[in-house]
């Protein structure tokens, strides 16, 4: 095999390699210029996401267990029917400790029927056996350090910069790693995309000022959405913070999450 | 320069120059606009339509009925929590809302040991059991009588 190279060719050669790496920036702006033109249509305009810091706090003392927020989120959504749920109510029974047990506390039951969507039905315990007993509406809990966000393979869930974690449907593989790595139970494989799916604040909502579906229908205020970095003091999410002891959930987790409650038992996890 | 360097530089410009033609090629190119992520993930998910309108519609046409409300003991409610999602309703105000039912009030005031003393609670099978709630009940004032 005889290669002649010369001076000449070399540096052709060469240089025209760099002349293309070099434009490929340009192309990429090019494509990304052109992209942008399909996606924006329709969206909110004028919306930044690095302006904003949104969060949910959650009043257990003010739940009444309606559903209305489960059925608001399911049909805002478009959530599946069937067991799928983004947001969700929790009943917990907390039973007095039977006399001699030497226990500060009863057994704990939980129960969830259709995420709480059509209502409870009457508990299994009388209520003079019962020593607590409350609702807790959950959702994903915007953790700080996701576990979610740190098992995806592919990039498609994400700590977006307006605080809600989000997933991208079209990267998703549908591979589940996620929803094996959320604690809280979160997050769900749609049936019908299949691909995963979780509360996303209606981020179709808040960017449009609007708050989320569960907390526009809240007969009770016992979802408080706000953002942290537009919001005075006397606004209902900083009065949530200045009024009540909150905690989160499974804080030993180190998943610190962001949406904070109050009113709840030690039992709720 | 000796030939077998020159195959080496050409190979390696090769190589590295194919990682990154694939690279461009396939990498999103809103990639890494916030993050380790697509950006336009957030303009996507950001334009999906709506379905509940929230109070603020509501008021453009029923302003008078929220005043009532506001003034009265359910003025925490939303418009859409009774009477369900109003955004088509809003676009064209020709689509009519879904029909309420009063079994629609025993689902907040149904007493249950789960639920918080403050809020007013009746038993459904003692309380004026088979008459409508609205026969003594306004909804929007819950306190006067029709």
């Amino acid at each position: 095999m005889s290669l002649r190279v010369t001076r000449r060719s070399l540096i052709g050669k060469v240089g025209g390699a760099l002349a293309g790496l070099l434009s490929l920036p340009a192309a990429r702006t090019v494509k990304a210029a052109v992209q942008k033109v399909f996606v924006t249509a329709g969206a909110p305009k004028g919306y930044q996401p690095d302006k904003h810091k949104w969060v949910m706090g959650i009043d257990a003392n003010r739940c009444i267990g309606c559903g209305l927020c489960v059925e608001a989120c399911k049909r805002e959504n478009r959530v599946p029917e069937g067991p799928y749920f983004r947001t969700w109510i929790e009943r917990y029974l907390i039973a007095k400790p039977k006399a001699g047990s030497g226990e500060a506390r009863g057994a704990t039951l939980v129960d969830s029927p259709h995420g709480g969507m059509r209502g409870f039905p009457a508990p299994s315990l009388a209520r003079e056996e019962i020593q607590h007993s409350f609702f807790v509406p959950k959702l994903c809990n915007l953790c700080r350090h996701s576990p979610c966000v740190q098992v995806c393979p592919v990039g498609a869930t994400f700590d977006a910069p307006d605080g809600a974690v989000l997933i991208d449907p079209k990267y998703c593989i549908g591979c589940g790693f996620c929803i094996q790595a959320c604690p809280y139970g979160c997050r769900f494989l749609s049936p019908l995309t299949h691909t995963a799916d979780k509360c996303s604040l209606c981020y179709h909502r808040i960017t449009r000022r609007r708050k989320p579906a569960c907390v526009e229908v809240c007969p009770t205020q016992a979802r408080i959405f706000g953002d942290l970095l537009n919001s005075s003091p006397d606004e209902p999410i900083q009065q949530f913070y200045q009024r009540n002891r909150v905690q989160a959930l499974k804080p030993h987790l180190g998943t610190e999450p962001r949406v904070l409650y109050a009113g709840i038992d030690k039992e709720v996890r | 320069m000796p030939p077998q360097a020159v195959r080496l530089i050409l190979l390696t410009v090769g190589i590295v120059g194919s990682y990154l033609v694939a690279r461009a090629l396939l990498t999103p190119s809103s990639f890494g606009a916030y993050g380790w992520y697509r950006g336009d993930a957030l303009q996507e998910l950001a334009s999906l339509p709506m379905t509940y309108a929230g109070n603020d519609a509501c008021a453009e046409c029923h302003s008078e009925t929220l005043k009532t409300l506001a003034a009265a003991d359910h003025k925490g409610l939303a418009c859409e929590g009774c009477h369900g999602p109003g955004q088509a309703h809003a676009d064209n105000p020709d689509v009519k809302m879904g029909i309420l039912h009063y079994s629609h009030c025993v689902r907040c005031h149904e007493a249950s040991p789960s639920r918080p003393k403050w809020h007013k609670q009746i038993d459904p099978k003692t309380h004026f059991t088979g008459e409508k709630c609205t026969e003594c009940h306004v909804p929007h004032q819950p306190k006067e009588v029709p």
